[in-house]
């Protein structure tokens, strides 16, 4: 066997129901050699959406291992993931703190916003009558003021650096999605804004900076243009989603995950919502990708979509079989 | 790149974000029209406080007034800071203009005319003077009256076709009137203050000089100076005419330049002791307007000299109350010293505040100076003479106002922190419409960070887009504000909100300044941006398989 591009080892997962714990995933593994088709399927329900999730850096697994050309997807125990988590749980009970403190604060917070403008109309007759009491109920009321004003600017400087960590702890995932991993829905989640072109063209900008733009846009405007014809769409460029037929949609969107040349694309029931003739159609266009070398993996409930791969596998009971 | 394209388009295509922008727009322009009222109110009211004042003031607010202002203006001006100074004289009388009913309380304010010109801006506040240059004046005067010149031309009026409509005689003043009324129409001095009337109309149509104000007519005679000399008094114009609703005074024929009207005061000795009322007729010379109700429609004005003899505050004998016997002379008195200042001293602005300490501190001394043998309440007189400048002076008509501006500048503050809400309120709308494309740029690679930073930007322009709007708006309402009032009260009379004939100024303040509108610019913008921050903490901290999934 080839050396894996994606290989997943005792990948579990568990979602929290109310008071009780779906155990989705039981200690899944799987190779993905490059160049390979390979299709999972399963009841609806099994999990299939959740593993496929999990492979494509969209989700995080809550144990197990995930490698991409035997370098780690999930921050690794004991590195920079485990620190940024370490410090976002340390701001998430600050966080909850504040609020506490923000909700106490509140009553006197109202009455302080009544009593302060009062006070503040009335400070020479209060400093003339009383000089002391006067200006420690003005320094009392002046404290809730700017306790009340900066609790807010606190929680959002927090909240801030908090999504900061996030975005730290998650960049090896996001970098993957943006330069290796592609994604077709079953629900093409096409950008209703945007027209044909520019759902495609969208991956290219999120991975180019402003500054490179002007000079990358022609050549990714290009290549936006060469796949919608290689998919039969060079016409429609300037159409909307709502426009286009749900097959013409699910092109687009397949499109959109090519765009990039991810190493792998990964198709969440590609077929699923489309007719026969339509799902036939996009079943031809994924077999010519697989064809011309790209690596595919895909999740389907339909078996004679799951016999286009090369390699079934089944999920039952949050455990992959082969099939 | 992405983000700059998505702002774009969620502005373009996100009608909602239209909302958010009138918000804030709406929220700028309230808050720049608030500020530029009441600050244009506030500079006016400055202006107009400061029309009778000197830069500095010196006053002991004693009815009794204070001794040696002649010694003290002939010891400063020599300083180099000071330009002029002139003595005032304060009192108050009780009004009456012969053959009516009507009396006024007034406050009676002794001047030396041809210094206080020099000193404040009394002369710009004359109605008469503006118009017959020259003509005004506090010293003995007789009545002017109109009259005709049989040596003359009479006026011929006739109408488009040449037709005969009617013919008078040519109406004159005296001598000394019409020429300078002569002189200032062929200046160009119109009068604008008071209401179109038909004889202005036939003196322009006979292309004649207007005769403004009201005078004794008598054509059956040749114009003349009439009556018994008396001095003059210059009145407030608020005692002898009614302010209109479009800010033009209309005066009575009952009350011609030159009649004859009484005062009646009550002497007070330099020791406090009230002495027997005095009564002295004069002649109304002018009138005066400040644009301060309060001074307008209680202030007379009189010679200096001749109220200090009235008030017997001129130089006295000094005599023993036991024995009878002259021990010397009580020095005149004055109620107030106003000094105008030059800006600048070797190139050096002068401080005011600096100026009236030095001033004060130099009167105190003349109080044990052996130079003035002064008696004890003279003294007393002089330890309480205070000099301040004439924002000090007049603070208890501009800090009120002051003090308005600010609470009510804070009050709208406060409500246009609810554009804050509106953008909060509306692009959580959008973030909640659009979770599924945040899902999708998520999926495509878009971070966390990088779409929480789409949303905040995404505030920035609509504050952005929202404060310019407003600024334009703002600016365009404020500069056309009374023409906006005009047309409302053509509309409805009940809409008029600035009443000329209650208010000093005759238009809306309308001052807009460049601080302010940087000012709540910035602010708008700070709002929008604080108020899309939760909208981009939400968008920013979602999970993109959960923002895919949701329904």
């Amino acid at each position: 066997m080839n050396a894996a591009e994606l290989t997943a080892r005792n990948i579990q997962k568990a979602y929290e129901m109310g008071r009780g714990r779906l155990q989705v995933l039981r200690g899944c593994s799987l190779r993905v050699a490059p160049g390979e088709f390979v299709a999972i399927m399963g009841k609806s329900g099994s999990g299939k959406s959740t593993l496929l999730h999990i492979l494509g850096a969209l989700d995080a697994a809550d144990a197990g291992e995930i490698r991409f050309h035997d370098e780690d997807v999930a921050p690794a125990r004991g590195s920079e993931g485990r620190f940024v988590d370490r410090l976002d749980r340390l701001l998430r009970g600050l966080q909850r703190v504040l609020y506490v403190i923000l909700l106490l604060l509140l009553p006197v917070g109202g009455i302080v916003f009544v009593l302060v403008p009062a006070l503040l109309l009335a400070v020479p007759a209060i400093v003339e009558r009383w000089p002391q009491a006067g200006a420690t109920h003005l320094m009392a009321a002046a404290l809730c003021l700017v306790l009340l004003g900066a609790l807010p600017l606190i929680l959002a400087v927090l909240l801030l650096a908090r999504l900061a960590l996030v975005d730290m702890g998650e960049r090896r995932r996001t970098l993957l999605r943006r330069r290796d991993f592609g994604f077709v829905f079953q629900f093409y989640h096409l950008l209703p804004e945007l027209n044909v072109l520019e759902n495609v063209l969208l991956p290219r900008m999120v991975g180019t900076p402003l500054w490179r733009w002007p000079r990358e846009r022609a050549r990714a405007h290009a290549d936006a243009v060469a796949v919608l014809r290689r998919i039969g769409l060079g016409e429609r460029l300037t159409h909307r989603p709502a426009e286009l037929s749900g097959g013409e949609r699910q092109r687009v969107a397949i499109a959109r995950a090519l765009i990039h040349k991810p190493r792998i694309l990964f198709a969440d029931e590609p077929t699923g919502n489309l007719d026969a003739a339509a799902g036939a159609e996009l079943m031809a266009l994924l077999k010519r990708l697989h064809a011309e070398g790209q690596t595919i993996v895909m999740v389907t409930h339909d078996p004679s979509v799951a016999a286009q791969a090369d390699r079934i596998l089944r999920l039952e009971d949050g455990q992959l079989r082969q099939v | 790149m992405y983000k700059l394209f998505l702002i774009l388009r969620y502005l373009r295509k996100r009608r909602i974000a239209y909302l958010a922008i009138a918000a804030v727009m709406l929220c700028t322009a309230m808050v720049l029209i608030v500020m530029s009222v009441m600050g244009g109110f506030l500079d006016q009211l400055k202006v107009k406080a400061r029309g009778l004042l000197g830069d500095i003031i010196i006053d002991n607010k004693s009815y009794s007034g204070f001794p040696l202002y002649e010694e003290f203006i002939a010891d400063i001006s020599t300083w180099p800071e000071i330009e002029k100074a002139t003595p005032v004289l304060y009192s108050f009388g009780l009004l009456r203009f012969p053959g009516t009913a009507q009396t006024h309380t007034v406050r009676v304010v002794g001047l030396r005319l041809d210094e206080v010109y020099e000193v404040n801006a009394f002369q710009r506040s004359l109605y008469y003077e503006k118009y017959y240059p020259g003509t005004t004046h506090l010293g003995e005067q007789q009545q002017p009256v109109i009259g005709a010149d049989p040596n003359l031309p009479p006026i011929v009026l006739r109408d488009e076709n040449g037709a005969l409509i009617g013919r008078g005689a040519r109406p004159l003043l005296p001598a000394e009137y019409q020429a300078a009324l002569e002189r200032s129409w062929a200046a160009g001095v119109r009068d604008n203050e008071s209401p179109p009337n038909e004889w202005a109309e036939i003196c322009r149509d006979a292309n004649l000089p207007v005769i403004v104000g009201e005078y004794e007519v008598d054509p059956s005679r040749p114009p003349a100076l009439i009556g018994e000399p008396f001095p003059g008094l210059i009145v407030g114009r608020d005692i002898l005419a009614k302010r209109l609703p479009d800010g033009r005074y209309k005066r009575y024929s009952l009350y011609p330049r030159g009649c004859l009207m009484t005062l009646t005061m009550v002497p007070v000795a330099g020791t406090g002791s009230v002495e027997t009322p005095i009564k002295q007729p004069f002649r109304y010379a002018d009138d005066s307007r400040t644009g301060i109700y309060e001074i307008d429609s209680q202030h007379v004005y009189c010679d200096f000299g001749l109220l200090q003899k009235l008030l017997r505050m001129d130089a006295a004998e000094r005599v023993d109350p036991q024995t009878g016997e002259v021990l010397g002379t009580l020095p005149p008195r004055c109620s107030q010293i106003q000094i105008k200042l030059r800006p600048q001293v070797n190139g050096r602005p002068v401080d005011p505040k600096a100026i009236a300490q030095r001033l004060q501190e130099h009167y105190h001394r003349y109080a044990l100076d052996p130079r003035f043998d002064l008696t004890l309440s003279d003294r007393q007189l002089i330890q309480f003479i205070e000099a301040m400048t004439w924002e000090e002076s007049q603070a208890h008509i501009i800090a009120p106002v002051e003090k308005e501006r600010q609470l009510v500048t804070i009050l709208f503050s406060i409500i246009s922190g609810v554009s804050s809400f509106l953008v909060l309120c509306i692009l959580y709308m959008i973030v909640v419409q659009k979770t599924r494309d945040i899902g999708i740029l998520k999926s495509v690679g878009a971070s966390h960070a990088g779409v929480a930073v789409i949303f905040l930007l995404y505030g920035l322009a609509i504050g952005l887009i929202g404060s310019v709007l407003g600024t334009i708006l703002g600016c365009y309402f404020v500069t056309y504000i009374n023409d906006i009032q005009d047309a409302l009260t053509a509309l409805n009379p009940a809409w008029q909100v600035w009443d000329r004939s209650v208010y000093s100024f005759d238009e809306i303040p309308n001052t807009v300044r460049a601080g302010d509108v940087a000012l709540v610019m910035t602010a708008a913008v700070a709002n929008a941006v604080l108020g899309s921050l939760l909208a981009a903490l939400l968008a920013g901290f979602m999970q993109p398989v959960e923002a895919l999934r949701h329904e």
